[in-house]
């Protein structure tokens, strides 16, 4: 007879489907093979979590079809099954996983469209904050904002590929007709996802406003975002990239790094 | 820990919730309940789809303005050998601070081990070490949140072979130990009846009525394996006949508690539901009275 300790491990690996003779010992039959009784709880695993995959990937479902989705789910599903019981933080690795799926090598851009995908969702559920305005900079001795760090947007979120994953997006969401052709050479993007007013928006950004803000995001003090930035675009303009994201309501918290911090 | 006096008393955390029908609330029907306010006693949300949506809990907290609402949780596994999530009952209890729900339940069941979350309602085997497992976790959520909970009667599709308990026998002990309350879900006990071959009514009538702080009505769904019939909790239908009038028979052993219509799959338009939940108020009314005593109100 297993311990209640040693019967949920064992039932927990046989459902994830790896054959577990204990926990089939320890199952009466009661008229019905012990497998099937399993399956009926296996499949409410892997049916329900598969969902919950599909509806925060929708246009990796689609590009790749959904019986093809469903099969790679569950194998995601059977890797890395959830951590928290919150469906909303599930997924996260999916595109790390479709990276090295071998069935979808060729779609080179789909973890990178996971990866947007995934930013999407998580914008939807990120919590609300309210912006700062530019004024709270006033207190700050001008020796001190190469120290400055921001506090951006909880559901802002930041992608680079070398593939247009944007125009993918957009010919392939929910209600696009799927017939556009996208030339795969056409260019790579740097995007930005937020979540404004309720709406999820896609933004694309230029190399140096793209460094600067993942800096930032970071936790990176404005001196290191400025130099990251001035590396992507030589014609970066600190000044404005800053006011630009005050005025676009991104900015919820400001702090000082220690000294000791700039040299890194 | 597990004494015999129990320190939270179910009624307490019953005080705002009207002893009559509400709904499951879903996330396709919010807007509409939030516009047109339906005449409806009281609504019931998944607490595990606010626990991490700044958006979801803005619209749960306007709802809450106009409706009692009570917190029911699929994920915290009361089940579980190895305890409880730390963070996830933090979650629960920061949510309960601010939504202040009129009741919070979660299942007789688990879903998590090694650290890994099953999402599925998965069966204990009755034992007295589950039962000393469950009694400490409930123990713990308790604590935490200050109150009473209510634990509900999973629907299951297998037992143990090694499980002398009866289910009922083991949520009045369980509800003795700790203070908890049994969310009593009608539906899951004719779906786990008919799955096994005892008789549902004989289950509710095992049950001890002092304890019952809710009743659950669902929809499931039919299907045939090997020649056997099993019924399957989805909660993707209306409720059928035989469950109505084990219903009945609830009411007229529990009194009148809060009674919630869950549904989930193929979830139909609003009405619907509401339809159903007028029903359950019917159906009360005909089986105790008009002005019959509403226990928990």
């Amino acid at each position: 007879m297993l311990g209640l300790p040693e019967l949920q491990a064992s039932f927990a690996r046989a459902l994830l489907g790896f054959g577990d003779d204990a926990i089939s010992d320890a199952i009466a039959e009661d008229g019905l093979s012990r497998e099937l009784r399993l399956d009926i709880y296996r499949n409410t695993v892997l049916v329900s979590l598969t969902d919950a995959l599909a509806a925060t990937f929708p246009v990796v479902c689609r590009l790749v079809d959904e019986r093809f989705f469903r099969y790679a789910a569950a194998e995601f599903i059977r890797a890395h099954p959830p951590e928290r019981p919150c469906l909303s933080a599930y997924g996260e690795g999916f595109a790390h996983f479709l990276a090295a799926f071998p069935a979808c090598r060729e779609l080179v851009y789909l973890p990178d469209m996971a990866r947007l995908e995934w930013l999407m969702h998580r914008a939807a559920h990120a919590q609300d904050a309210a912006p700062i305005s530019p004024a709270a900079l006033g207190g700050l001795a001008e020796a001190e904002m190469p120290r400055l760090v921001l506090e951006l947007d909880p559901s802002l979120g930041l992608v680079s590929s070398p593939w247009p994953i944007d125009r993918i997006w957009r010919a392939n969401r929910c209600g696009a007709d799927g017939a556009e052709r996208i030339d795969l050479s056409s260019g790579g993007a740097r995007l930005e996802v937020r979540r404004v007013a309720d709406e999820i928006l896609l933004g694309t950004l230029d190399p140096g406003r793209f460094a600067f803000r993942a800096e930032l995001q970071r936790g990176s003090t404005l001196a290191r975002a400025a130099e990251a930035a001035l590396a992507a675009d030589s014609g970066f303009d600190l000044t404005r990239a800053l006011a630009d994201l005050f005025r676009e309501g991104a900015v919820v918290a400001i702090g000082l790094a220690p000294p000791e911090d700039l040299r890194s | 820990m597990n004494g015999a006096d129990a320190v939270y008393k179910v009624t307490n955390g019953s005080a705002s919730m009207p002893a009559r029908a509400g709904i499951g609330l879903r996330g396709p029907h919010m807007a509409e309940i939030a516009a047109t306010r339906p005449a409806i006693g009281w609504l019931e949300v998944h607490t595990e789809n606010y626990i991490e949506s700044g958006p979801g809990l803005r619209r749960l907290e306007a709802i809450r303005r106009d409706y009692p609402v009570s917190l029911h949780g699929v994920g915290l596994s009361l089940g579980s050998a190895e305890g409880l999530d730390a963070s996830h009952l933090a979650a629960l209890a920061a949510l309960a601070a601010r939504i202040e729900p009129g009741l919070v339940s979660e299942h007789l069941s688990w879903s998590v081990t090694g650290g890994v979350y099953l999402n599925d309602l998965l069966p204990l085997p009755y034992t007295e070490e589950s039962l000393e497992v469950v009694c400490w976790n409930v123990d713990r959520v308790q604590q935490a949140l200050g109150r009473a909970i209510l634990v509900e009667n999973p629907s299951a599709y297998l037992r143990f072979r090694h499980s002398p308990i009866s289910e009922p026998e083991f949520l009045s002990a369980l509800a003795q130990r700790t203070g908890c309350g049994i969310l009593c879900d009608v539906n899951n006990i004719y779906v786990t009846a008919v799955n096994f071959g005892f008789d549902p009514a004989a289950y509710v009538d095992a049950l001890p009525p002092a304890a019952i702080g809710e009743i659950h009505l669902a929809g499931h769904f039919r299907t045939e394996r090997r020649d056997k019939t099993l019924l399957i909790d989805d909660h993707g239908d209306r409720v059928v006949s035989p469950v109505w009038e084990l219903y009945e028979r609830a009411l007229r052993r529990f009194g009148r508690v809060p009674t919630l219509i869950e549904w989930d799959k193929r979830l139909p338009e609003l009405p619907v539901l509401l339809d159903e939940a007028a029903r359950a108020d019917a159906v009360a009314q005909t089986a105790l009275g008009e002005g019959a005593h509403a226990r928990a109100a």
